[in-house]
Formats: structure tokens, C-alpha cells, sequence
């Protein structure tokens, strides 16, 4: 089994970091993974997109077109990726940056107010990524909880270490949101 | 960045994985001057070397960035450099200048798009400056092509013991997406034996004569004998040290070339070719010089074509074609900068050139 994900959002909403904890998570999992950032020119402000891809034999390519788990946390994110959800697949859309929109048919559609929630129930919308991680572990069936747990302790460098109980909150807050509510 | 000794998978970069190598390869030396996509190897060294009380030297330029290298090579410490593309030009001067110093000199070369400036994303445009040398004069340098994050761990590991146990300068030869990108990756203790130095190395005259390192030759005669020991070096290199990976090639009719990062999705492409009844081998040179040309010659008894994949306009293809030496037809599936084509790219055009 070989599974694609795709995170995507402004610089500076730590889209990159966030797949870094996914990637960490399929490791812990003894799964193969691949983890490779958009790197171009990139600045503040501008749009970021890193891929992930799990497999349980050889990562057959580190970059690919399409992803069956796409996360968007903006607008430009969700016009630019929205094409490349594969059939059946999923994109999982920040509602407070993007607009509640269905274009396509052949994929599923999961709205959240990912910095809103981060806003509201933890007082920082710097939360937001991985609050979004906790909502891509509820959809795609393919992490755990715990492991994105465990993940964020090899992440997050030991003098950053009083930011992880927020963050495990974070995740949680995303993962027990209830998604029929949109 | 704290990695050094893991003994057990972590997450990582190509270039910290190189960097971390070189480190527990025991380089004592860093000289090197920022350039995407291989900056984060200077960045690691720069806290890593000072920690370790080792020297990083944030250079100038490349120029002087290789230089450094040369002079600390010749007091017979592990020292290496790391750049990028058009910044590896600027340093083949030097190239050739340790190669007839006889110095193990170990660059890392992450390539970007070219020519000139070119831009940032990954490239292979580099094989031949890397493999055939852009500066003066005869000479080869021994390369080494790292298709995973892993790999880049362990080249940089024979990178550093090759170009000490032959002096000669080596180069590891990544590229952007390598350099970028994350994977799993175990760093064990440097597997390979201390090369002993003491008969060349500049350390003084308290113990021997005064030694002198130069690659001026003036006189003629001596100059040919020179070269030919130089070759003779790379005869042997050739016998001992080629180094690839094959798959499925006993049967194959078609077998796919290709190196570095590239080669993992041809990898794939071949699996594809093999579920559809194609009769195909995958065939991955990991030493670029020396290059197993024995082993294609070999291959191409048994099989009716070769194709290489490569990101640049065709240049191993070059090689492939000369090892091959038109017994059976070579032909080339390329793509000019940037990650790899897709594996179903690839595939389909395998497709339509068997």
C-alpha cells in the first residue's frame, strides 16, 4: 500500500513543519516515507506545499502530481490543489481561509475552521497546522493519534519543549471535531 | 540539528545526512560558501565542526572555499567542501589542480538546474562536469551518486575512505531533490579503516625531509611517467571499486540506465514494464567514475536495448553508449531540469521505444 499527501498553505503557517510530524509518524510507524518541500522562491506570505508519502515497500516516486489526502489552509492552496485530489480521495479545507466551495464530485469535501478553531479554543492560531494534523489522522484512517503524538516529541527540539502539551491538545481538537457539522 | 551517532532511524535532509556523514567520517575541516539547494549543509556545519572543536571556515568564495580545502587536505586532516552547479564550476581549477597533488580532497556537488545560473530545482545537468572534469589537464575524479537519503549518508562515508586510500579528489554527487527532501535515515559508526598518511602529509620537518606538494612538472619526461602512475590509479580504481545496483536483469530484453534520484522512479517504472509481460532490467550505476562499463559490455550480450533516464539533455547516455559500443542500440528518455518524470511517464515511453 502506498498512500500520497499533500499539505499546502501561506509561508509561515507551518505547513512544512506539519509534514514533518507526518512524515515522523509513518517512521515511528516503520512505514517508508518521504518528506520533500516546495523550494523555490518562497517568502512570507506566499504559498508552501510540502509532500508525504507512505508506503509499506520502496516510495515508488518522492514527488508526485496527485495525492489521495490533500490539506489546504488557504484559499490560493485550495484553487491550486483542488485538481490534484485523486478519485475518491480527500481534501481537507481551512473554512476560515477559504470559502466553503464543492467543484468536483469524485472527492470528498471536509471543512473545518482550522484557525478559527485554533483562534477560539486555544488562543493561537499558530496552532492551526497541527490541529489540521489531528483532522487528517480522523480522515485518512492511515496515523494515529498516539504516533502524531510521539512524533511531535521528535520534532520539537528539547528548548521548545513547553509547546508540546498545546500542541497534543491541538491535535486532539482537530481530531474529535465533529465533521457533519459543516 | 543535534544528530551525530544514531543507531536508529531518524527523519532527515539529504544535506544534513551529508553533513552528519562527514562529520562522523571524520572531517576536521568544512570551507564553504552558501548556494540553494545545498546551503543546509554549510548551516549544519557551522554549529556541528564549532561544537566539535573542528574548523568551519565560512569562505569568501567557492574559490577560496576549495583552496582551503587543498591546503588542509596537504596536512593530511579530512577536509571537504560543498556547493552546487554553477558554483562547482567555479572550483575545477582546483579539481585539477588536487588531482595532481594527489590529494583527497571530498566535495559534495548537490546540482541545480543549468547552464549558467540556471535556477534551483534538481538536475543531473552536472554528470559530466562531475565525471569527465572541467578543469585542465588529464585527469578523472573518483564520483559517487547517492539515490536516497541513506545513500548520501553512506557515499559521503566511502567518499571520505576512497579519496584518502587512492589521493584523489571525490566527489559525491547529489542533487536538489536528494538535498531537499526527508527520509528515514541510520548513522552508524564510519565503517571503513584509517588510511595511513604519514609518507606524504605535510606535518612539519621535525621528524622527515622537507616535503613539498605541487603540480608543476617541468620537465617533460618525468611528466609522462607521472601520468601514467596517475592512470595506472585509475586502472585499479576501475578493478576494485565500481560499484551498481541491478534488478532483474538475467532475463531482460530492454534494460533501463539510470543514476541518482532520477533512478528511483525508473525503479518503479520497471515494475510497471514487468506487471504488463515487458521483459525489462533496471541498472543503476552507483560509481559514476569509475563507471561499470565491464558489466554493461557484459549486459549487452543478452540484451536487445539499453535506454537511460536522465534530468538533463542526455550525458550518461554518452557512456552507456561507449561501454555498450554499439553492439545493440542505446537510446535516451530524458527531461531537461527539475524532479524526476513521473514513473508513468516513463513507462509510457519505455513503451514506445521497445
Amino acid at each position: 500500500m502506498e498512500k500520497d499527501f499533500i499539505i499546502a498553505g501561506f509561508g509561515g503557517q507551518g505547513v512544512l513543519l506539519a509534514g514533518e510530524v507526518l512524515a515522523n509518524a509513518f517512521m515511528l510507524d516503520d512505514k517508508n516515507v518521504t518528506w520533500y518541500p516546495s523550494y523555490g522562491a518562497e517568502m512570507r506570505g506566499g504559498t508552501v506545499n510540502c509532500s508525504v508519502v507512505m508506503s509499506d515497500t520502496e516510495v515508488s516516486a518522492v514527488q508526485k502530481a496527485k495525492a489521495e489526502f490533500i490539506t489546504v489552509l488557504n484559499q490560493a492552496s485550495f484553487d491550486k490543489f483542488v485538481s490534484c485530489v485523486k478519485k475518491g480521495g480527500s481534501i481537507i479545507v481551512n473554512s476560515s481561509l477559504a470559502a466553503i466551495k464543492k467543484t468536483r464530485e469524485d472527492i470528498n469535501y471536509i471543512f473545518v475552521p482550522i484557525t478559527k478553531l485554533a483562534q477560539e479554543k486555544l488562543g493561537n492560531i499558530k496552532m492551526a497546522n497541527i490541529l489540521a494534523l489531528g483532522v487528517l489522522s480522523r480522515v485518512s484512517k492511515l496515523v494515529s493519534l498516539e504516533t502524531l503524538e510521539k512524533a511531535l516529541y521528535t520534532v520539537i527540539p528539547p528548548h521548545r519543549a513547553n509547546l508540546i502539551p498545546k500542541n497534543i491538545e491541538a491535535l486532539k481538537l482537530g481530531y474529535e471535531y465533529d465533521l457533519l457539522k459543516v | 540539528m543535534v544528530e551525530c551517532l544514531t543507531n536508529k532511524k531518524v527523519l532527515m535532509k539529504g544535506n544534513y545526512a551529508i553533513a552528519n556523514a562527514a562529520v562522523l567520517a571524520g572531517c576536521q575541516c568544512y570551507f564553504g560558501y552558501p548556494i540553494t539547494p545545498q546551503s543546509e549543509i554549510g548551516e549544519f556545519m557551522s554549529g556541528k565542526m564549532q561544537e566539535l572543536g573542528r574548523a568551519y571556515v565560512s569562505a569568501e568564495s567557492e574559490l577560496a572555499a576549495i583552496n582551503m580545502t587543498i591546503g588542509a587536505c596537504s596536512t593530511g586532516v579530512k577536509a571537504m567542501s560543498s556547493s552546487s552547479s554553477c558554483a562547482v564550476a567555479l572550483m575545477q581549477e582546483a579539481l585539477s589542480y588536487a588531482t595532481t597533488d594527489e590529494l583527497p580532497v571530498v566535495l559534495v556537488s548537490v546540482m541545480r538546474g543549468g547552464p549558467g545560473l540556471g535556477n534551483i530545482y534538481p538536475s543531473q545537468g552536472d554528470y559530466t562536469q562531475a565525471v569527465k572534469g572541467g578543469g585542465n589537464g588529464d585527469y578523472r575524479t573518483i564520483v559517487l551518486a547517492p539515490s536516497t537519503v541513506q545513500e548520501c549518508a553512506d557515499l559521503t562515508y566511502k567518499a571520505f575512505y576512497l579519496a584518502q586510500k587512492y589521493r584523489n579528489p571525490t566527489i559525491l554527487l547529489a542533487d536538489g531533490l536528494l538535498g531537499q527532501m526527508m527520509e528515514p535515515v541510520e548513522f552508524k559508526e564510519y565503517p571503513y579503516p584509517e588510511v595511513d598518511n604519514s609518507s606524504w602529509r605535510l606535518s612539519g620537518t621535525k621528524d622527515h625531509k622537507a616535503r613539498i606538494i605541487r603540480s608543476y612538472g617541468p620537465l617533460a619526461d618525468d611528466r609522462c611517467v607521472f601520468l601514467e602512475k596517475l592512470f595506472d590509479k585509475y586502472k585499479k580504481l576501475e578493478e576494485n571499486e565500481t560499484e551498481w545496483e541491478e534488478i532483474g536483469t538475467e532475463d531482460a530484453d530492454v534494460v533501463l540506465v539510470s543514476f541518482g534520484s532520477t533512478s528511483r522512479n525508473v525503479k518503479t517504472a520497471v515494475k510497471m514494464c514487468r506487471e504488463k509481460g515487458i521483459k525489462a532490467g533496471f541498472f543503476r550505476p552507483i560509481t559514476l567514475f569509475p563507471f561499470p562499463n565491464k558489466r554493461l559490455k557484459e549486459l549487452s550480450k543478452t540484451v536487445k536495448k539499453f535506454i537511460t533516464v536522465e534530468v538533463n539533455m542526455g550525458q550518461m547516455v554518452d557512456d552507456v553508449r561507449l561501454a555498450v559500443n554499439g553492439v545493440v542500440p542505446v537510446e535516451l528518455i530524458h527531461k531537461g531540469v527539475g524532479a524526476p518524470p513521473d514513473p508513468e511517464v516513463i513507462f509510457k515511453q519505455i513503451e514506445e521505444l521497445i
